[in-house]
């Protein structure tokens, strides 16, 4: 077997198995340990896989198989250096932490399904670490157990078990126009155009991925479960496990073929998610809410892309979306880890950490000479200059609110005593070398995905174009804060919580439902209906020809 | 019929073998100490599982049923007993469960006294050789002994412990279970008096659609019914699977109640042409999806834990009667119809597999809490973290998700489903997935967190946790089953079985 296939396999079975490992307790003694070293086999294959590497691991009928494109390489190298980052991170954070040992295994599982997904190349695989990622992740979210934590859980669980059936519905129908019985991706996407299902297949699609995104109104789960993880589970959650999706549309959806209808109603979805998610997030009190709803808002960002390169056609633009998604990853990475930073820095000392903090918030509005500028540019190109383009530049500037609001709420959240006035190094360093990392490595990818030389994001008009909006938003936020009213609080959730109130009548539909059962276990009953069914079978087989 | 089975095969002793070696068990009970006797059942049920081994092995390896004829007498005289693909698989499915329910039930080494009465042994043998009988004889009077044997074995094991309530529970099964055995023999009387013979594939050949033919499989059908607890037939189930010992519960949910559906599809597949199966299968398929979609929601309702896995049980059953309309189109719909059969079996034995798992599972919960209620579950993980990780894999595979043998066979029936153009019946086996997501995690979720108050477990032994555990894992295993028809279960059975069909 050659490195690249060793690799590929590597990445998500490593950290598999080493959370299989745990089941021992000498090794569960360690496990925060080895929290990073179990990305790293991730972050080799991204780097040293060449591209278009196809490798069948178990021969057809199983064809489990996996394949690296740039997409996923882009996506798969951004999250094995968050994983690796906030495992850093994590070791140090939990230490004292009785439970740590069972978060690891959760952490592990989530690790390894979150590989699965963008490098997997057949639909059964990806369905299995689709599945993996989306329930390991609950395992994170629900560390905390307290009564928020659990409520938050049990919305998230639903939400991504309802995904997850109709996306089983939309794979089955997909791959079953196609000869084999567990087809590739691609190959089961080719035969779309083909399927007697096409817009029932692409409904499903959508809206179950449109979920692990967190796209209006099926964003509810996100606010909850983001806000309640420990600090580095939220920084992996929100960066990484969310791309989950944007891995699925990219995959499934046939980008190829110009599918103007569709591609306008994701885009308008996702704009009108951009701004849903900043305008809720400007009323959020908690800095890590703020983030959920940013996460929100920026998941829209990227449907709106895909959207675009639907109308289009564009095949091209899969690797676009990815790399604004990776930008993501590593910001909002950086930025969730900066929460559990200012929350052990002494008011005093709170300062240098609001001032990185403030410039990767920046860099994700799309700063010049920062990589979310980068960010920002790349989806100009499919996005054209049209209604859909200004709205998404303009929704930069709402994000440099959001930003600036939430680097207020960080100020107020240093709750670290004088005495030490800074965390310990070891939260410090993997905070700090993530956060230059966010801010330096989309300028290495730009070129790759763009095409275009990285001089050209240096040019007058495009630091222009990118400064405008950040610039609009400062002085938004400055205006806002001299003179701005109070915003009242959304509840986190915020349509979640009137879909609650039908929790009752629901619950009294299956009460009125329940009582059948009463009525099914009489004799007289069953007693009855077992004679009506002979009749009924009998009428039946008569009238066979 | 192209699979009538001419002669006897040279192995096809191991099929009487399969039947009497576990009544065989029964004289050594009889004169043996408890001890003793406890020990020599378990080497009747490891013989017996040597046998089911070698029968499927020889099945497996000559591509062809096995068959004998008891005393060299061919039917209409003799008495054939038979063992194609299907019934192999049955017998199969079964012996592990059977074995696994013997190691849980066994009693430690160190212990004083037995776990469990004399009499759990007895009919844990009993119940296997009825249940073997089923899956391999060809005669509908055989048949008609072997479901008396399976009652009658069955129904004490309900209420081994002798309270007022399980023996109403056990009396209740009784008399359903009575009811379903009348409704078979008078269709069994229907077909000797019109056909002169009671062998299934003489009457395959002599049946055309007469009254009588059409009458018969009518009431054996709805006897069966009865006795599989579909619904609206389940009013036995709840209580009589949750009233038993777990050893005794993992059994009669996961394999008892199987046993009259597979003798449903004999009589609709091997005696009814396909044309009057398919006028019947919307009818049982219908049932299926009440049971899916109702059982489902009542199993939410469930205060307590046996009663919440014994609902589950009631709804799982419906997913075999969905398959019902899937392969009754196989005739025309080729590979469809026979990956339909794939996943109707595949989830067959996921259940028996998770389902005893579960029932295991929960068994040792109320051991180590002194009950079972499920509001007061919180924090059992802790306690027997073993325990609800096979719950946990168990309930897995009930919802459908990877990797598991229920998500295989759920892909299998939806692909079917598709294909076909039942939509209702896709959206019933989804529906059915989420229906058990919330049962489970009802029970799982609690279990995860953190205690309410102190608890104060009883120790239990690890080795019973393991039992369950690696049941459930053997559920998580059939998630690697390849998504195609499978040819051992087309051994012997009719060509659309393996897709085959033009």
């Amino acid at each position: 077997m050659n490195l690249a296939a060793a690799l590929l396999i590597a990445a998500p079975v490593v950290p598999f198995l080493l959370a299989l490992a745990c089941a021992f307790k000498s090794v569960r003694r360690v496990a925060p340990l080895l929290l990073a070293p179990a990305a790293v086999p991730g972050l080799l294959a991204a780097l040293l896989v060449p591209r278009d590497v196809f490798v069948l691991v178990a021969p057809a009928p199983f064809r489990i198989s996996f394949f690296l494109d740039v997409p996923g390489a882009i996506l798969l190298g951004g999250a094995a250096l968050l994983w690796i980052a906030a495992g850093t991170y994590a070791a140090t954070y939990l230490a004292k932490d009785p439970r740590r040992g069972g978060f690891c295994v959760w952490w592990l599982l989530t690790l390894a399904g979150s590989f699965g997904v963008f490098i997997v190349a057949d639909v059964a695989s990806f369905y299995l670490a689709f599945a993996l990622v989306s329930l390991a992740a609950f395992g994170l979210s629900a560390h905390d157990d307290t009564a928020e934590a659990r409520r938050a859980g049990i919305v998230y669980l639903a939400l991504t078990l309802f995904g997850e059936a109709l996306l089983i519905a939309a794979f089955v129908m997909l791959a079953s126009g196609s000869p084999q019985a567990n087809p590739l991706i691609r190959d089961a996407v080719a035969q779309w155009p083909v399927s007697p299902w096409r817009d029932a297949i692409l409904l499903l699609l959508v809206v179950g991925f449109a979920l692990k995104m967190g796209l209006v109104p099926l964003h509810v789960w996100m606010p909850l479960a983001h806000a309640v993880a420990p600090v580095p589970a939220s920084a992996v959650l929100s960066g990484i496990v969310v791309k989950a999706g944007v891995i699925g549309l990219l995959r499934f959806l046939p980008l190829g073929v110009a599918l103007p209808h569709w591609g306008l109603a994701l885009s308008i979805a996702g704009i009108f998610t951009a701004y849903y998610g900043i305008a809720l997030g400007l009323t959020q009190k908690h800095p890590k809410r703020v983030l959920a709803y940013s996460t929100v808002s920026q998941m829209g960002v990227v449907a709106t892309v895909i959207g675009g390169a639907l109308v289009q056609g564009d095949s091209a633009a899969a690797a676009i979306a990815a790399f604004y998604a990776a930008n993501h990853i590593l910001l909002k990475g950086a930025l969730f880890l900066a929460v559990g930073i200012a929350a052990a820095t002494a008011p005093g000392a709170v300062m240098p950490v609001l001032g990185l903090a403030g410039l990767l918030g920046l860099s994700l509005a799309g700063l010049p000479f920062t990589g979310g500028a980068l960010a920002k540019l790349a989806i100009k190109g499919p996005m054209g200059e049209g209604a859909a383009g200004f709205l998404l530049a303009l929704s930069a500037a709402g994000t440099t609110l959001l930003m600036a609001k939430f680097v207020v709420l960080l100020r107020d959240s240093a709750k670290g005593r004088a005495a030490f006035p800074l965390p310990s190094q070891r939260l410090m360093a993997p905070w700090i070398v993530l956060s230059v990392l966010a801010l330096a490595l989309p300028f290495t990818l730009y070129p790759l995905v763009t095409g275009e030389r990285i001089a050209s994001a240096f040019a007058l008009v495009n630091v222009e174009k990118t400064a405008v909006p950040v610039l609009l938003g400062l002085a938004l936020a400055f205006a806002l804060h001299q003179r701005g009213p109070a915003l009242p609080e959304v509840p986190a959730g915020d349509v979640l919580v009137l879909a609650e109130r039908l929790g009752p009548l629901l619950a009294r539909g299956l009460a009125g439902v329940g009582r059948l059962d009463d009525v099914l276990r009489r004799w007289g009953v069953a007693g009855a209906l077992l004679a009506g069914l002979v009749v009924a079978l009998a009428v039946a087989v008569r009238s066979a020809p | 019929m192209t699979v009538l089975a001419a002669h006897a095969s040279p192995l096809g002793l191991l099929l009487v073998l399969a039947v009497i070696v576990p009544l065989l068990g029964l004289a050594p009970l009889l004169l043996l100490k408890a001890r003793p006797a406890e020990r020599s059942a378990l080497v009747f049920l490891a013989a017996g599982l040597a046998i089911v081994c070698a029968l499927c092995f020889e099945v497996a390896r000559s591509g062809a049923p096995l068959a004998y004829f008891l005393g060299g007498f061919k039917p209409p005289l003799g008495v054939g007993l038979r063992a194609d693909g299907f019934s192999a698989f049955m017998l199969g499915v079964t012996a592990v469960v059977m074995v696994a329910a013997g190691l849980f039930a066994m009693t430690a080494p160190g212990a004083d006294k037995p776990r469990m009465p004399l009499a759990f042994w007895m009919l844990l043998l009993g119940v296997w050789s009825a249940l073997n009988l089923v899956y391999v004889a060809d005669d509908l009077f055989a048949l008609y002994v072997a479901l008396e044997l399976l009652t009658f074995a069955a129904v004490p094991l309900v209420c081994l412990d002798g309270r007022a309530q399980t023996i109403a529970a056990a009396l209740q099964y009784l008399l359903f279970a009575l009811f379903g055995s009348v409704l078979y023999l008078l269709g069994a009387a229907l077909l000797y008096g019109t056909y002169g013979t009671l062998d299934i594939l003489l009457l395959a050949q002599r049946a055309h659609g007469e009254p009588a033919l059409l009458a018969a499989l009518a009431l054996m059908t709805a006897g069966m019914v009865a006795k599989a607890a579909l619904f609206p037939f389940y009013l036995w189930l709840p209580a009589a699977h949750a009233g038993a010992p777990a050893a005794a519960s993992a059994i009669l949910s996961a394999v008892v109640v199987k046993a009259p559906i597979f003798l449903v599809v004999r009589f609709w597949y091997d005696i009814a042409s396909p044309a009057q199966t398919a006028a019947v299968a919307p009818i049982l398929a219908a049932l299926g999806a009440g049971a899916v979609v109702l059982c489902g929601v009542f199993a939410l309702r469930q205060a307590r834990l046996k009663l919440l896995i014994a609902y589950s049980t009631a709804a799982q059953i419906g997913y075999l009667f969905l398959m019902f309309p899937l392969a009754a189109a196989s005739a025309g719909a080729g590979v469809w119809g026979a990956i339909a059969w794939t996943g109707g079996a595949l989830h067959l034995v996921s259940h028996a597999l998770s389902k005893a798992a579960m029932f295991m599972a929960a068994g040792v919960i109320a051991e180590t809490l002194g009950h079972d209620r499920i509001a007061q579950l919180s924090g059992i993980g802790r306690i027997v973290p073993i325990s609800v990780f096979a719950f946990g894999l168990g309930g897995l595979s009930l919802m459908g998700l990877p990797p598991s043998g229920g998500f295989v066979a759920k892909v299998m029936l939806l692909t079917s489903a598709v294909q076909q153009g039942s939509w209702w019946i896709a959206v019933v086996i989804l529906l059915g997935g989420l229906l058990a997501a919330g049962y489970v995690l009802r029970v799982l979720l609690p279990a995860l967190q953190r205690p309410d108050g102190n608890l104060v477990p009883v120790p239990v032994a690890r080795w019973r946790e393991m039992v369950a555990l690696a049941l459930a894992l053997g559920a998580v295993a059939l998630g690697f089953v390849p998504l195609q028809p499978a040819a051992f279960l087309a051994i012997g059975r009719p060509a659309s079985w393996d897709g085959a069909v033009p």
